[in-house]
């Protein structure tokens, strides 16, 4: 069980996580879903004794990460989000070697299980290409691979998809997956509501350094005002009277970031005639309306106010 | 990758891994590199060869004042070879920080003042292979042979790669701009290598030079590698000046690169 108790990191004036609680269980896969510059990198540093937190604790199996670093160090793998990797050496000697110093595995062993990843993600016949001459989505599933490979009991990936095509992510969502069944513990940075939606057990909800949120996708999503979101967007620089929607008692709330406005509500179909009736005759122009189910966009969007680009 | 084939890695596994084998890997790590790129060793060989067989024995023609020159500036080759070679671990280690490599790194199970002393190690091993084939080329060409002799000239050149790696890494880690660090690590590079006696003799010296040549850490190993090899009475002043010279920045090096990782940038 990893444990964050008001954990905060101070980089001169900025707070790049402030006050952060949060408990991750064993054998899950936690997404850490938030935009770029929201913390994620930071949590997911500290955690692995690289930051040292400036307040508050961060426990990883009982152990806190400043008093027992290196422990914490010995049971944590780091994919991170731009490959770290030596770009004069190729594949294989990338992962043997990290294997050398993260594991106790001898030769034999080591190389079988450099091997089968390497197949895995169909990098074999380029293992002994140089790092910096692979395509960036090579380079991405080299630095993937290192914690694959590793079988970490706690096992971090910093956006594993980014950069990589469609059918290349579904097979590390795979591998991620199979990693949990093992009896890792998998956590997820991403900014990418489909990959934390589908691979996550539990999604965190993380914005300017703070926790928003954490719970099942489905939970988080029925916890959603309403059920249901109605996006409409309006002509521009049209203002949408807000107080006019909320008479409505099926609508939950109302929130307009420059000409899109989002409603939540509940029973949309018999509603949507209605509220664009309401507005039309106001004088407001719509451009377009969208009636959907609410999605983990909508929840983060919800909590924080904002879209994640 | 099925869950058959491979299990999830039991941290209790690490625990009987002995930290020194980490060093070590740390260490390889910075040799390997070296050995990637053998062309390096190949053409910086042959440019000491050219060095050597025009330029030293052109001048040494010309040196009327100093019998024996040719030897003389032979042997303080390597020395400021070996000095050079060893300054190079403080741009990689700059590099690693500036692309975030040290990041990763810094996840790695092994304690923070093992991994300096890994990388210094590295480092300096990495200095010493690549000054052997020049080295060789000396011993040949000078008819040195005693193996006592060759060991404790090769001792002298590991003290000093030890040292100089230490200062480098000093540099590179309390230097912050990118810009500010190259001209800082090329003038003291300088500044150790041109102020000392590997080169020339210091009677010959300008008065300025003079009086800081006696204190480079490159003027220890020449004249105690010199001793050594020419068998005369071990350079007590020399092999003390270079103890103290790798004690001091090794100690700094370490202290600087550990308080940066522990205590600032990655606090």
């Amino acid at each position: 069980m990893i444990g964050f108790d008001k954990a905060g990191k101070r980089f001169g004036t900025l707070d790049a996580v402030k006050e952060f609680s949060m408990t991750i269980h064993d054998e899950e896969i936690l997404g850490l879903l938030g935009p770029n510059g929201a913390g994620k990198t930071t949590l997911m540093l500290m955690m692995g004794t690289v930051y040292r937190p400036t307040s508050g604790k961060i426990s990883v199996n009982g152990l806190d990460v400043v008093q027992h670093p290196n422990d914490v160090r010995k049971m944590i793998g780091i994919a991170f989000q731009d490959p770290r990797v030596d770009g004069i050496l190729g594949a294989f000697d990338v992962l043997n070697w990290h294997l050398k110093m993260t594991t106790n595995l001898d030769k034999v062993e080591r190389e079988d299980r450099v091997e089968k990843v390497l197949r895995a993600v169909d990098l074999w016949d380029a293992r002994n290409k140089r790092t910096w001459l692979m395509s960036g989505g090579m380079r991405k599933k080299v630095e993937d691979c290192k914690v694959l490979a590793q079988r970490p009991k706690i096992a971090v990936f910093d956006e594993p998809t980014a950069f990589l095509d469609v059918p290349s992510r579904l097979l590390m969502w795979k591998m991620i997956r199979e990693l949990r069944d093992e009896g890792s513990t998998v956590i997820v940075a991403t900014n990418m509501m489909d990959e934390a939606e589908r691979l996550s057990d539990r999604v965190a909800i993380v914005n300017l350094g703070r926790l928003v949120a954490i719970d099942t996708p489905e939970q988080l999503k029925s916890k959603t005002k309403g059920g249901e979101v109605l996006e409409l967007t309006l002509g521009d620089g049209q203002e949408c009277p807000a107080d006019l929607l909320t008479q409505f008692s099926e609508v939950q709330d109302v929130s307009q970031e420059n000409n899109k406005v989002t409603v939540y509500l509940s029973g949309g179909r018999l509603l949507l005639p209605k509220i664009v009736e309401t507005l039309t005759n106001r004088g407001v122009k719509i451009d377009s309306v969208h009636l959907k189910e609410v999605t983990l966009e909508d929840v983060f969007l919800n909590y924080t106010g904002h879209r994640l680009e | 990758m099925s869950s058959s084939t491979i299990q999830v890695t039991d941290s209790s596994d690490l625990s009987g891994q002995p930290t020194s084998r980490l060093v070590l890997q740390m260490a390889w790590r910075d040799i390997a590199t070296l050995f990637r790129t053998p062309w390096i060793i190949i053409s910086r060989a042959l440019a000491f060869i050219i060095q050597l067989f025009v330029f030293a024995y052109l001048i040494s023609g010309l040196v009327v004042k100093f019998p024996g020159f040719f030897p003389y500036y032979a042997v303080g080759s390597v020395v400021s070879v070996v000095a050079s070679i060893s300054f190079i671990i403080g741009y990689d280690i700059f590099e690693e920080a500036e692309e975030g490599l040290l990041d990763y790194l810094l996840t790695l199970p092994i304690p923070r003042r093992e991994f300096i002393i890994g990388r210094a190690l590295g480092g300096a091993v990495r200095a010493m292979i690549y000054t052997i084939p020049m080295f060789a080329i000396v011993a040949v060409l000078e008819n040195f042979s005693n193996p006592i002799s060759l060991l404790a000239a090769v001792l002298d050149l590991f003290l000093l790669a030890f040292g100089v790696t230490g200062l480098s890494i000093t540099v590179a880690v309390s230097v912050r701009s990118a810009n500010r660090f190259d001209v800082v690590l090329a003038l003291l590079e300088l500044a150790v290598s041109r102020a000392s006696t590997a080169l020339y003799p210091l009677a010959f010296m300008p008065s300025y030079v003079a009086a800081l040549a006696p204190f480079s850490p490159v003027t220890f190993a020449a004249d105690s590698t010199r001793a050594a090899l020419s068998g005369s009475s071990l350079d007590i002043l020399g092999l003390a000046g270079l103890l103290a010279f790798v004690a001091i920045f090794l100690g700094l090096g370490a202290t600087f690169y550990f308080r940066r990782l522990e205590g600032g940038v990655y606090a």
